[in-house]
């Protein structure tokens, strides 16, 4: 495991576990008496803390992509419920205060690591990938590519 | 014999499915602490009971007849049934408005004989335009303002929670509005509250900008509103828009209700808010009552949809 490696397991499990911190915070404090995006929070909050422990104890590589699609899913509700509405639920601005900011900078920052990881690993792979002998480049292919096969 | 390498060994198979059962078991695990720590946080009344329970019920447009609901005094007959049916008498029953559709003497008997079968101690009204569309509002005030202040707006308190019953569909341009004399009471009614005093609002046409083309706002609540930011906990219940709404802005928590006549369209959805008609068995779906509990100490208040069954 490479330091940088190390380093975005650790940023990934810190921004998961803000948002899940922000969302179960807004789910005890009255958010869990709105009917569906009650439920929606409290299945975030859930899912973001099993992935953060996860991927910080070294899980495999798609543990990532669900923290992005997750994270990312996060971000496209925040921008439903300050313009078209979700569920039939909408808020305005940054509120509720500090959670709603919180929560949008922790699912970029994993979108950002996750999107990082990702493109370096293609810049990587492109760059190897003729020195490779066919049998090696297609096992690097099916390997996971953001994290070990294991 | 060797191994495709595009395919999984059973090693890999089984270390993935271990990764795959810890992260639904961590979901599982997380949810539960979560949903402990949120009843938790909630302090339970000794008698293990909330401290204030009440029904809304809304829009009930007696007098209506089309397409969209043939029998609007069989589905309030129903809505009124359900809520006497809830198992517990609630302490109130809210109507947010429209409870007839032309505001006719008769009407209004007929609304007001078919809620005296409410089985709680208070019905309390608010206006909709329907109410008020020849008279401003006055065969309203007739038949259901006693009590009521001004044009029918009222404020009482009732478990530590203090109410306040609005009124926005007088003086109608596009928005609701609610006037001058109005917002003085407000500001007069919460002054001497302390700020830890749960705040309910009940109007008809709701106090956020919910779809101002279609009228769905009130221009001047931002001044009421401005009256209640001090306070922890402020929620707005209305009706006019038949469909459940919800809405947060700091401190305040908006929730439209639904009707108990027909659905009308969402937001945008067509060039105007018309009845819609449903499919046949669809209809009670679309209609309903609310249930609404306060319990002590918990800032928000609790809210269960209830469709017309």
């Amino acid at each position: 495991m490479t330091f940088r490696n190390f380093i975005v397991r650790v940023g990934l499990a810190a921004s998961l576990a803000v948002s899940a911190a922000s969302h179960a915070y807004l789910y005890a404090h009255g958010y869990q008496h709105i009917s569906r995006i009650g439920i929606g929070f409290l299945l975030q909050a859930s899912v973001s803390f099993a992935l953060a422990v996860l991927i910080l104890v070294g899980g495999p590589g798609w543990l990532r992509w669900v923290a992005a699609a997750v994270a990312g899913g996060s971000l496209v509700a925040f921008v439903m419920s300050r313009t078209s509405g979700l569920f039939g639920f909408t808020e305005r601005g940054w509120d509720p205060s500090p959670y709603a900011a919180s929560s949008v900078a922790a699912e970029v920052v994993t979108v950002v690591l996750w999107a990082g990881v990702l493109i370096r690993w293609r810049t990587s792979r492109r760059g190897n990938a003729p020195r490779l002998l066919p049998q090696a480049a297609r096992a690097q292919v099916h390997g996971a590519p953001l994290g070990r096969d294991r | 014999m060797t191994r495709d390498p595009n395919t999984m060994s059973r090693r890999q198979l089984i270390r993935h499915t271990a990764w795959f059962g810890a992260a639904v078991g961590f979901t599982v695990v997380g949810g539960e602490v979560i949903s402990h720590v949120a009843g938790a946080s909630v302090p339970r009344p000794a008698v293990g009971r909330p401290t204030l329970r009440f029904a809304q019920v809304s829009d009930s447009h007696l007098g209506f007849t089309g397409a969209p609901n043939p029998d609007v005094t069989g589905t309030f007959q129903h809505a009124i049934d359900q809520i006497n049916n809830l198992g517990y008498t609630p302490d109130f029953v809210i109507h947010t408005g429209d409870l007839t559709h032309l505001a006719t003497p008769d009407q209004f008997d007929h609304a007001k004989q078919m809620m005296s079968g409410l089985r709680t101690p208070h019905v309390f009204t608010v206006p909709g335009e329907h109410d008020s569309v020849d008279d401003a509002g006055q065969k309203y005030r007739n038949a259901f303002g006693a009590g009521s202040r001004g044009d029918g707006w009222y404020s009482f308190d009732t478990a530590g929670v203090h109410v306040i019953a609005l009124v926005n569909t007088l003086n109608l341009h596009k928005l609701g509005h609610l006037g001058t004399e109005q917002l003085e009471f407000v500001q007069k009614d919460v002054a001497g509250l302390s700020s830890d005093t749960p705040i309910i609002v009940f109007s008809h046409i709701p106090l956020f900008a919910m779809y101002p083309d279609w009228g769905w706002g009130t221009d001047d609540a931002a001044q009421a509103l401005g009256y209640l930011r001090r306070f922890a906990s402020v929620t707005c219940l209305n009706g006019h828009v038949h469909q459940l709404f919800s809405k947060t802005e700091g401190n305040v928590t908006f929730y439209s209700g639904t009707t108990t006549a027909y659905p009308l369209p969402h937001p945008g959805e067509g060039p105007a808010p018309k009845p819609v008609t449903l499919p046949a068995g669809k209809l009670r779906d679309a209609l309903g009552i609310r249930e609404v509990s306060y319990t002590t100490g918990q800032n928000a208040l609790a809210l269960k949809e209830r469709t017309l069954q």
